[in-house]
């Protein structure tokens, strides 16, 4: 009898080693993710650890009413009634821009934009709006009609890159007003609106001690706290999206950075075959052609998403110094050919993945 | 004494019995448990953030993928040799349809104008991609 009591015991045993071999995490905690598509005309997607569905939607509700707000302030296309945003802040009446009360909100990113205009010695100019805009309607017209696509004529460009200087952005932090002084400026703020706000929403959440969750606005993504006992695992795409064979150049392990790419791959157009993508030298007023793509791996992703940018149009000398001067930032950038450059620090996040199927 | 060997020999044989008889329920437990947990990815379809559908990594299909408030949008899922695209679509720009296949637990398809998102996932695989940039 005592020895069917010990086999009994025994396989009890195995059974529960089995039951338990794949669950070593917080076992109340699962993993769940939401996508929306109503904010800064991308997709965003919310990954997060919780016990219940209930308890993640709570917060996704939290996370996508400040998305909104963030949205409506900050677009450069669409007007609300009643509201202040950059489109009134472009606005012309009587041939000159009116100066223009608005959101803190909007306040503190123009402030962060001048700052990274000087950061990134004019390689990320939210001043450019009048040379984006052109780029902007002749691909949006090259994406509808690609057998006409044409690009901007350069006298055209040449002529709306004389009304991009920052300093005719003023800023009344006190009264909280904002004006063009130059009546043929507007402000495009693509390359860092978007990070910013979402570095706002994550520092909120960090504030309130959530933690274990992921934000991704089209691709500026922002961890808050670690994954469930372990840390995040981040496939960086390669920018040669024809290499079938080789869907991702790195992975990283991350818990509470940030991690933004700027490539050529990512929102183009076709003209006679050649593509030309969004993000505009303003030396050059054309697409940079440096590299393939660089990501920046930040505690804070509105730097991140200013100094991708900026990275992808610096030359790789000035960009590393720039990296390895600003703390908490490292980079790789994948030149034309594929190589892959880092950052001193960069490589100790990367990390041997061996894919899930 | 005789009889006791007996009796003891049969009982030793039932124990021996009862112990393979338990050994082999829990070696097959286990065998269900791991091949249940190798079972594969899923190919989940969510239109505008919601789960419409979903079908295993492992068959080879082709579905058309219906959105739009009158049901006037089409993407076709297409899922072949364990990867899942979208191979036509009437959206504008076609960045859904020249997105490379996936099939890594985390990966997704994005048809930003469709609302759509194509994702693997896997209940029962640990360490997949948390997100991919």
């Amino acid at each position: 009898m005592k020895r069917v009591i010990s086999i009994v015991l025994i396989a009890s045993m195995l059974f529960t080693v089995t039951a338990l071999s794949g669950c070593e995490k917080n076992e109340e905690l699962q993993k769940f993710s939401n996508y929306y598509f109503d904010y800064f005309d991308t997709a965003t997607t919310i990954v997060g650890y919780e016990k219940t569905k209930e308890d993640f939607d709570a917060n996704c509700e939290e996370i996508t009413t400040l998305l909104n707000e963030y949205h409506r302030l900050f677009t450069i296309y669409n007007r609300y009634e009643g509201l202040n945003n950059l489109v009134t802040i472009n606005d012309v009446n009587n041939g000159k821009h009116d100066i223009v009360t608005v959101d803190k909100k909007i306040i503190d990113m123009l402030v962060f934009a001048k700052e990274m205009y000087s950061k990134t010695y004019g390689n990320v100019n939210v001043a450019m709006g009048s040379v984006l805009k052109i780029w902007h309607i002749y691909r949006n017209e090259g994406l509808d009609d690609p057998v006409n696509a044409e690009l901007p004529p350069m006298e055209k460009l040449i002529e709306a890159s004389k009304h991009t200087d920052i300093d005719d952005l003023i800023i009344d932090t006190e009264n909280n007003t904002v004006f063009i002084q130059d009546p043929d400026m507007t402000l495009d703020v693509g390359a860092i609106a978007k990070g910013y706000a979402v570095e706002q929403i994550a520092k909120h959440l960090e504030e309130k001690g959530v933690t274990g969750y992921i934000l991704n606005v089209g691709g500026n993504v922002r961890t808050i706290g670690m994954a469930n006992g372990d840390k995040w695992q981040v496939g960086i795409e390669n920018p040669d999206t024809e290499n079938k064979e080789k869907p991702y150049i790195e992975f990283l392990k991350v818990a509470g950075e940030s991690i933004v790419t700027s490539g050529s791959y990512q929102r183009f157009y076709y003209v006679d075959g050649k593509s030309y993508h969004h993000i505009i030298d303003p030396n050059t007023l054309m697409p940079g052609t440096k590299y393939r793509s660089v990501s920046v791996l930040t505690n804070d992703s509105g730097l991140g998403d200013a100094l991708s940018t900026a990275l992808f149009l610096m030359s790789y000398e000035d960009g590393k110094k720039l990296v390895e001067s600003t703390e908490n930032v490292e980079a790789m950038w994948v030149m034309n050919d594929g190589e892959q450059l880092y950052s001193d620090g960069f490589e100790a996040y990367t990390f041997e993945y061996t894919p899930q199927k | 004494m005789k009889n006791n060997n007996s009796q003891k020999n049969r009982k030793l044989r039932n124990d021996i019995i009862l112990a393979v008889a338990i050994i082999f329920i829990a070696a097959a437990g286990l065998l269900l448990f791991v091949l249940n947990r190798e079972a594969g990815s899923t190919v989940s379809v969510k239109i505008d953030g919601k789960q419409t559908a979903s079908y295993p990594l492992s068959e080879n299909i082709e579905v058309p993928i219906i959105t739009g408030e009158n049901d006037e949008h089409i993407n076709i899922l297409t899922i072949k040799d364990g990867k899942a695209s979208i191979s036509e679509a009437d959206c504008p720009d076609k960045i859904c349809v020249e997105t490379r296949p996936v099939s890594f637990v985390g990966e997704t398809v994005v048809c930003l104008p469709h609302k759509l998102v194509i994702e693997i996932t896997n209940d029962n695989a640990d360490g997949g991609l948390d997100v991919a940039v």
